[in-house]
């Protein structure tokens, strides 16, 4: 199954897990599989049915939104990383 | 006896000048290059001590606040005597440069960084570097230095991770291409609620201080064309592909020209409370904020209580009463640019 990589921020939401398994063909679904498993952290990265403007994710260091999105396709050894922006300094 | 430093010379480079990527002309552009600091706490102390360090020859130093003795863990330009002084920080640490190389030209701004001083600030340099703690000013160096076709380095930190990109307005996408808007107030870590680890500082502050000698040196394909992220705590170093993100992106900024927050269409608005030694800081925001989450991460600073239409925070002499839309009003100071500061630090913009 492919991986989603959680950053620090989100952890509280999934028990402290840095990496969460879950099931589906592209990123939409994996991120919809893991917004079951997880139902508070699917709130923190979707508005709707969009992700949220300040979230981005990445399929293996590659940015989905030139790829085909939430449509991109993922496969078993796929690791998709869920990126927030760093605010301090 | 004293020994005279030699103002012309360019002796005391010369074990950066041996390093052949810069060599000899890599310096002498370096001494005639011109930068704008934005922000001089952790990341701007590390940057302005390596570019002052390494010959630049002109350093703007812009700052609003003044030092506290919580500063002095990661902000290194700084001492107990500076806290002792009441010094602003942009003021101690071009005292602290000129001492460390008295050949280049440092300037010091104690000023809030908004969008009707910005290109004052940075139109007469060559590069500008983020040493800022929040996403309003980075989106307006942003606008500014798309506006004037400048470069800038982003850099940001909380705990032991921290994340920079080189941003080349038209070559590179730009920071609203990458980070199409900031986290709500309220919703993202600062580095008063989460930590801050001064190494993790002054690594990401050493990848934007060495892009900035390569761009001033002239070595523009040895420039980072990603978005580079560390966890010093976790050994984990990333490098996430950006570059196709230019023109896919329908960005406001660097397609559609349109420069909101320069404009001043987005941004908090500040206003003093006559009267009252209270500031009303107001975002333009329509998202709604989460006070569960914010009590949970405010708690162990201060004391924190919320109902449906307002959250209330006490600590250090300062009261936050904090609306839903982000509006708040912030008791115990009359400084704007002080409670702009508090603003980002404990709830972040």
């Amino acid at each position: 199954m492919p991986i989603i990589r959680i950053p620090t921020p989100l952890r509280p939401h999934t028990g402290g897990n840095d990496t969460v398994e879950a099931q589906g063909a592209t990123v939409g679904a994996l991120l919809a599989d893991l917004g079951k498993q997880y139902p508070a952290l699917h709130e923190r990265i979707f508005d709707g049915t969009d992700l949220r403007r300040f979230v981005n994710v990445y399929v293996n260091n590659e940015d989905i939104r030139y790829l085909e999105d939430l449509e991109t396709v993922v496969a078993d050894k796929d690791e998709v990383s869920i990126i927030p922006a760093v605010a301090g300094g | 006896m004293s020994i005279a430093v030699d103002s012309d010379s360019i002796d005391r480079y010369s074990r950066q000048v041996r390093f052949p990527a810069l060599g000899e002309a890599g310096q002498r552009k370096l001494m005639a290059s011109r930068v704008t600091i934005c922000g001089c706490g952790a990341l701007g102390t590390v940057l302005a001590n390596h570019l002052a360090r390494a010959g630049v020859g002109f350093l703007r130093i812009v700052d609003r606040d003044f030092i506290e003795t919580h500063n002095l863990q990661r902000q290194i330009l700084f001492d107990e005597d500076d806290v002792a002084d009441n010094l602003p920080k942009a003021e101690a640490a071009a005292r602290k440069l000129r001492k460390i190389n008295s050949q280049i030209t440092v300037e010091s701004v104690v000023t809030d960084i908004d969008h009707t001083n910005i290109l004052d600030l940075v139109s007469d340099v060559d590069l500008i570097l983020d040493g800022t703690d929040n996403f309003e000013t980075r989106y307006l160096i942003n606008d500014a230095a798309v506006k004037l076709g400048k470069p800038w380095i982003f850099g940001g930190v909380i705990g032991s991770e921290g994340q920079t990109m080189t941003i080349r307005p038209g070559v590179t996408p730009c920071l609203r291409c990458v980070v199409e808007d900031s986290p709500p107030p309220g919703m993202t870590p600062t580095c008063e609620t989460a930590g801050v680890l001064g190494p993790a500082v002054a690594t990401i502050a050493s990848f934007e201080s060495v892009e900035a000698i390569k761009l001033l040196s002239g070595d523009i394909k040895a420039l980072n064309d990603e978005l580079i992220m560390v966890d010093l705590w976790n050994w984990s170093f990333r490098r996430l592909k950006i570059a196709g993100l230019l023109g896919k992106v329908d960005c406001p900024c660097c397609q559609r020209k349109n420069f909101e927050w320069l404009d001043g269409a987005l941004g908090s608005h500040t206003t003093t409370l006559c009267g009252r030694n209270a500031v009303q800081v107001a975002t333009r925001r329509s998202d709604k904020l989460d006070f569960a989450q914010m009590s949970i991460r405010l708690s162990p600073l201060g004391d924190v209580r919320h109902n449906a239409y307002m959250l209330r925070f006490a600590t250090d002499g300062h009261e936050f009463t904090v609306f839903p839309d982000g509006r708040a009003i912030i008791k115990g100071t009359n400084d704007i640019a002080k409670a702009r500061s508090l603003y980002a630090q404990f709830v972040g913009n």
